[in-house]
């Protein structure tokens, strides 16, 4: 009987949790016109295993590939925003992201040295901190209806940092399989292998799904369900062969993007559907983390926020001018690069299978993935309310 | 303030000014990045005037003062060039045309300065809904009275100018089934329409200007949205109605149009009546509907005849007066889209060939930068 009501009660958790997510969400939203998803992220932490213990430890479970559509969903948008164009026609652009990405590798990689960590946490810290999360920024550019240069480049900047980071963090977790499991084959397979494989399958649904949905008909509407349901495809794919979901959809709603014969109908941020997809995925992503993994190391987690944002604050600001823009709107740029917890949570949960806990190696990656949980999403929203790119916010209409 | 005095110039010299879209690469939809554009723009020379719109998805451009077509034509080519190229920096497209097909006006910011904040306040959900892109050409007059006349004589062309330039068959996401639906949007302030019939500067600028300004109403020219309006502190006379095309050549070819028949009805100097505009609002809306395809009614002899045929009977009159002005090549251009049909039919023919309005505008954006669609 009792075990009935544990049962029960296990099985309402997550609908629970999102429930008190979303409320905390329009409160943030309401009354501190903070981001939404800060309060997610945050309901997802309080509510987690290791501290309330409403949620179970949700990695590994069949919550974990819903979040992988979700992020899925998210780069696909993502990748249709992407004009690759646009790097032919204004070089310093390329410039920008190449520095702002790497300069942040090499930086956070001799800070973290410098505070002790061994070389290969050190590499993936370093590594994982390339990126900005995708999510947090489309979600708060979405949610603030923005348009504008540093919308546009925060979304383009986000999408080559991630590139980049899985590139480099792959190798890397390549290498460490090499230099502690042993064996040349399967350090190769999990980074060029599988980075080249990922990009293929999402460039392959990149051509199918247009030409479906012209057979199918001329320019309907249905383009939403049609992407959404060959992204959860293009998930469920990638995880039975353990290839980069995140690659693969990235790439999928880039070639999209070329390919559109039909242009797509798919509204931003996937409607209703992406809104409670972005609920479960901030929930899901901090949820993850536990107060031990968050309680230590925060000198090293704060040193590296701070050389993190500089440096892309720094490239971003550094080549403004020659890209186009004053430097203003480009420091603003980097400012909205800020976030990086998802993607790479996201990132984390999908390389367990190689077996490396990063978290228990990197002392000090809870806190800081936490921190900028919380504080990423407001410095995007922040640094796009400075720059006057925000637009009248989704859901309240202009009297 | 009384009316400035009209600084009559050269004859016949021409300007034009272009107000154009500013659209998102990813949807196509319009983008506010006139700022940016206008921030980029403003680091080197620009070959001509470039400034900001009321709303922030729009850029006027304008071009100096020309007699000579071939000269318009190469510095809007040269302005077309350097937008085009700005643009490309900053992943925004620009395009030509009456009306964006699918922007939503409730969506437009209105641009950061003070008259157009004025503006917004005053005329409310007009003023965005006034998201529409015109071209006006200048036509420089000899005299006040000149003007006036050239004004009025060119009433029964103005379907010409209306049919040749539509491009604004798409409003609101649907197909208005107009050719330009951008005039309909014109029409809706309440001083848009045609001048008074007034043949004489000192009536105009004394007697009617003045009272009007004394009602409070309007406070200066720019108040007035007239089809054709004097612009006295350029000593022009400036044409209205043309949607913007989708190409500067056929900006160019439109103000040597409007050039020619300036040096011809100067030449005829037949006089001009109030009755001639008994017939204003239909042939005009017939044009606006019906395009290259309209009825009108001739203003004199009040038969009706085919637009088409009006305006290739016309382009015909004209052939003496552009070649000496040389623009025969512009005549030529506009000789081609009376036979082959107007951007609005081009604007049509891409939305069903490319399935949806998104294709369709990138079509457009294509044909801005001179590139086969």
């Amino acid at each position: 009987m009792l075990d009935a009501v544990a049962n029960s009660l296990a099985g309402m958790a997550w609908p629970l949790a999102l429930l008190l997510a979303w409320l905390a969400g329009e409160a943030a939203s309401r009354w501190l016109s903070l981001p939404r998803v800060c309060a997610y992220g945050l309901a997802g932490f309080a509510l987690a295993s290791g501290q309330l213990g409403l949620l179970p430890a949700p990695a590994g479970t069949p919550v974990a590939l819903v979040a992988d559509f979700a992020i899925a969903l998210v780069l696909f948008e993502l990748g249709q925003r992407i004009n690759l164009n646009w790097l032919r026609h204004n070089r310093w652009l390329a410039v920008t992201s190449l520095v702002e990405a790497f300069g942040t590798f090499v930086a956070v990689l001799l800070v973290a040295r410098a505070l002790g960590l061994a070389p290969l946490p050190a590499l993936l810290l370093a590594a994982l901190a390339m990126s900005s999360s995708p999510v947090a920024a489309l979600r708060v550019a979405n949610e603030l209806r923005c348009s504008g240069q540093v919308t546009e480049r925060m979304l383009h900047l986000s999408a080559f940092n991630c590139v980049f980071a899985v590139l480099v963090f792959k190798a890397i977790a390549g290498y460490w399989v090499l230099t502690s499991a042993g064996g040349l084959f399967p350090a190769l397979w999990s980074s060029l292998v599988v980075i080249g494989v990922s990009a293929g399958i999402g460039a392959m649904f990149g051509v199918a799904v247009p030409t479906l949905l012209r057979w199918q008909q001329r320019g309907g509407g249905n383009a939403t369900v049609i992407f959404a349901i060959a992204t959860l495809l293009l998930v469920s794919l990638t995880h039975a062969l353990q290839f980069s979901a995140l690659l693969a959809a990235l790439v999928f709603g880039l070639v999209v993007r070329y390919r559109r014969i039909v242009f797509s109908g798919a509204d931003r941020g996937f409607g209703t559907l992406g809104g409670l997809l972005t609920i479960l995925l901030f929930v899901f992503a901090s949820a993850t983390l536990s107060w031990p993994q968050v309680a230590q190391g925060a000198g090293l987690a704060l040193a590296v926020l701070a050389v993190r944002t500089l440096c892309k604050v720094g490239a971003c600001a550094a080549f403004a001018g020659l890209s186009g823009i004053g430097w203003r709107k480009g420091a603003l740029t980097g400012l909205a690069l800020t976030p990086m917890s998802v993607f790479a949570i996201l990132l984390l949960e999908q390389t367990r299978h190689l077996g490396i806990d990063v978290f228990s190696q990197v002392a000090g990656l809870g806190l800081l993935v936490l921190v900028l949980e919380l504080l990423g999403p407001v410095a995007t929203q922040r640094a796009l309310i400075l720059a006057g790119e925000a637009g009248r916010e989704e859901g309240r209409n202009g009297a | 303030m009384a009316l400035e005095a009209f600084k009559a110039g050269d004859a016949l010299t021409m300007g034009v000014e272009l107000e154009l879209q500013l659209v998102d690469l990813t949807d196509f939809d319009l983008t506010p990045a006139a700022a940016d554009m206008l921030f980029l723009l403003g680091k080197k020379p620009f070959p001509g005037d470039v400034k900001p719109e009321i709303t922030e998805s729009m850029i006027e451009i304008s071009t100096d003062v020309h007699t000579d077509y071939g000269a318009l034509l190469g510095q809007l080519g040269q302005m077309r060039n350097a937008l085009v190229e700005a643009g490309d920096r900053l992943n925004v497209g620009i395009c030509g045309g009456g009306t964006h097909p699918f922007q939503r006006w409730s969506e437009q910011r209105i641009f950061d300065k003070p008259r157009f904040q004025e503006l917004s306040v005053l005329y409310g959900y007009l003023a965005k809904q006034f998201t529409v892109f015109g071209q006006h050409v200048h036509i420089g007059c000899a005299s006040a009275d000149e003007g006036l006349y050239l004004l009025h004589a060119l009433n029964r062309y103005l379907p010409h100018f209306i049919a040749l330039s539509a491009s604004s068959p798409f409003l609101q996401g649907v197909d208005t089934l107009f050719d330009s639906a951008r005039l309909n949007s014109v029409f809706a302030f309440p001083l848009s329409g045609r001048a008074p019939f007034l043949l004489r500067w000192e009536d105009f600028a004394d007697d009617y200007f003045a009272k009007m300004e004394s009602t409070g109403v309007v406070k200066s020219m720019k108040d007035f949205y007239w089809d054709i309006r004097p612009k006295p502190e350029y000593g022009t006379i400036e044409l209205r109605v043309c949607d913007t095309p989708l190409s500067v050549e056929r900006a160019a070819a439109l103000a040597a149009y409007l050039q020619a028949l300036c040096r011809m009805l100067r030449e005829q100097g037949e006089p001009v009546s109030e009755d001639d505009y008994l017939v204003y609002n239909y042939n005009r809306f017939q044009a606006c509907r019906f395009g290259l395809d309209a009825t009108l009614v001739h203003p004199r002899r009040h038969q009706t005849l085919a637009l088409r045929d009006d305006v290739l009977a016309t382009l015909a009159q004209l052939a003496p007066h552009a070649a000496a002005l040389g623009s025969s090549g512009a005549l030529e251009v506009l000789r081609r889209v009376a036979g082959k049909g107007n951007h609005a039919g081009d604007l049509r023919r891409w939305q069903s060939e490319s399935g949806g309005l998104r294709g369709m505008v990138d079509a457009a954006v294509r044909t801005f930068r001179g590139d086969e669609p």
